[in-house]
């Protein structure tokens, strides 16, 4: 139940953010235009966007975040594989165990430094250049990704013992190819 | 010693078949807690800073403009011109797979998904026309990969962001050598067919050319938008990026009509998901580049190669070999950021120009992709040709030869590459 609200809320969540991301460049960048045009400046100066390029890096720092957790979930990070290739049986499955809590310890680490890193800027009252939102806001993706990264990492170590099954990103996908065969 | 312990390690952990991300990151950990005074705040700093730069924000925008064509319905238009161009030569069909390849992969971005698009559709036909299994499967195999060298490529945008090479430049300079390669493929084919006497298509009437145009001119515009827009100076690299976005969103769902408006969350998951991916790399790679830096690595090495007295000639030929090797077990962007931060201080040191560097770099993963053991379009094309890898490795042969004499006509003759960007740019 839990994981179905997590699945759903980090695909929402990163959907939303690159395609909003796109949005506010794309309005920035007519903005920017309309700015030349007589008559219509005189509404344009009202506006002022020059926070766009920030709110971008933000969005897209935290798409990354929760993005790559999302990826640990459908197999999508690569790795060489030229050795799991060659192998089958135990030492494959052990193979298979040691790179996924790899991932979980690397990322719990990553989860608690960013921790302990998010709890010292938050005593400070750094804020962002332009949007002028406090820092730690911003850099809690990383503490809140990394964690739920480890989860991940565990929960498909957790599945591939029981099932002995990985998620696998077909890097080669295309849609709209079956209307050519009919 | 420092050196070889990391790198030792960063191989060992790369061979457990972890994500490269996560074997970058642990290499780092490990080697901070255990043998360097370097403090774990910096570090910490690093991990979030890693990405903050607005150029690296292109990558997510041209993956979704990407995804936008990477549909059938496009790649079918792109197939319909290029037959229409150049079906009547020797060749035919197959001829028209390379142009088609190059065309699909400047828009879309990705070569896997190049082979598997223009393949699924043109594969089948070259069959029915009587063509051998194993030609059309050496051309998907090699032109699939043309799309790192033409722009828009993220490959390069990579290879920027980790050099500070102007990403404008990049894109100007592999104009010019993503032609001649595609034109080099397309005369191997051209020989081939001319020698067996494989069939050749009907020449097209002006009309039908006009009519096959006019269907493709929409998607191959936003090659266009991005190089008009950053060329003329109305764009940042990155603004290109996400104009393109916008406008390959227009042209899938209102002109081509290939996007139902209901796919358009999944097409942004999906971009999402692989620029996540890439950006969790970069953060990595980032990281372990500043380990690099603070152990004076790059420099040591650029000191080292100087005093065994290497010119550039033999300090190219020895990237060239060392690109290939990486290219046989990891995909382009990995290695771009592992190694053009070590490369790249002894390059300039040795006086090669940097967007020449940074090309051949680009070329040398084209050719990685193709070549057994491990080339990700060998595995994609293998999958719809249903041909083993090792009878497709000999398939490829005469086209992975072309590519090989390309890059070394590439490394050492620095003109080909500089002259647009020289001329365009002054």
């Amino acid at each position: 139940m839990i994981n179905k609200v997590l699945n759903h809320l980090e695909e929402w969540l990163i959907a939303f953010l690159i395609g909003a991301a796109t949005l506010v460049i794309f309005v920035a960048v007519v903005h920017r235009f309309l700015s030349g045009v007589p008559y219509i400046q005189d509404y344009t100066v009202r506006m002022n966007l020059s926070w766009a390029q920030e709110l971008c890096i933000f969005m897209f720092v935290w798409m990354a975040k929760f993005g790559a957790a999302y990826g640990v979930r459908t197999g999508i990070h690569v790795g060489v594989d030229v050795v799991l290739r060659k192998l089958n049986g135990p030492a494959y499955r052990a193979l298979v165990v040691f790179g996924l809590l790899a991932g979980a310890v690397f990322t719990g680490t990553v989860a608690a430094l960013g921790a302990n890193f998010v709890w010292h800027m938050s005593e400070t009252d750094q804020t962002s250049a332009d949007l002028e939102i406090p820092m730690w806001w911003v850099y809690s993706c990383v503490p809140l990704g990394s964690s739920l990264m480890c989860y991940r990492f565990l929960q498909v170590a957790w599945s591939f013992l029981k099932t002995g099954e990985l998620p696998h990103h077909d890097h080669g996908h295309v849609d709209g190819l079956e209307e050519a065969k009919a | 010693m420092n050196a070889s312990i990391i790198f030792v390690l960063l191989i060992l952990l790369m061979l457990t078949g972890m994500p490269i991300s996560i074997s970058l990151g642990l290499t780092v950990l490990t080697f901070l807690f255990t043998m360097t005074q370097v403090p774990i705040e910096s570090v910490a700093l690093k991990l979030f800073t890693g990405i903050e730069k607005f150029e690296i924000m292109a990558i997510p925008f041209f993956i979704l403009a990407g995804n936008f064509l990477t549909h059938g319905g496009v790649a079918r238009r792109m197939i319909r011109f290029a037959s229409s161009m150049v079906g009547h030569w020797h060749g035919g069909l197959g001829l028209a797979g390379v142009m088609a390849c190059a065309l699909f992969a400047a828009v879309s971005g990705s070569s896997p998904a190049t082979v598997v698009a223009i393949g699924s559709v043109i594969l089948p036909a070259m069959v029915k026309q009587g063509f051998p299994n194993k030609f059309g499967a050496g051309i998907l195999t090699t032109s699939g990969s043309l799309g790192i060298l033409i722009p828009p490529s993220i490959a390069m945008v990579m290879y920027s962001v980790s050099t500070n090479v102007s990403v404008g430049a990049m894109f100007i300079a592999g104009i010019v050598p993503g032609l001649v390669l595609a034109f080099l493929l397309g005369l191997t084919t051209w020989n081939i067919a001319r020698k067996n006497n494989y069939p050749r298509l009907p020449k097209a009437t002006f009309k039908e050319r006009l009519v096959a145009f006019k269907e493709s001119i929409w998607g191959l515009l936003l090659i266009v938008v991005v190089m008009g827009g950053i060329y003329s100076g109305m764009f940042t690299p990155t603004e290109a990026a996400a104009m393109a976005a916008v406008y390959a969103f227009i042209i899938a769902v209102f002109v081509y009509k290939d996007l139902p408006l209901k796919r358009l969350p999944k097409v942004l998951l999906d971009s999402a998901s692989m620029s996540a991916m890439l950006l969790y790399i970069i953060t990595n790679a980032v990281l372990f580049s500043f380990l690099m830096t603070s152990e004076n690595i790059p420099q040591a090495m650029a000191d080292w190669m100087i005093a065994q007295g290497f010119g550039p000639i033999a300090f190219l030929l020895v990237v060239n070999i060392l690109l290939l090797l990486a290219g046989n077990v990891m995909e382009p962007s990995s290695i771009i950021l592992i190694l053009a931060p070590i490369l790249f201080p002894v390059a300039m040191k040795l006086g090669i120009d940097p967007i020449h560097f940074g090309i051949l770099i680009v070329v040398n993963m084209e050719v990685g992709m193709c070549h057994p053991p491990v080339g990700l379009n060998l595995y994609v094309a293998s999958g719809i040709t249903k041909m083993g890898i090792s009878e497709l490795t000999m398939a490829v042969m005469p086209w992975l030869l072309t590519m090989l004499g390309f890059l070394l006509v590439v490394t050492y003759w620095p003109g080909l590459t500089l002259w647009l960007p020289h001329l365009l740019m002054k």
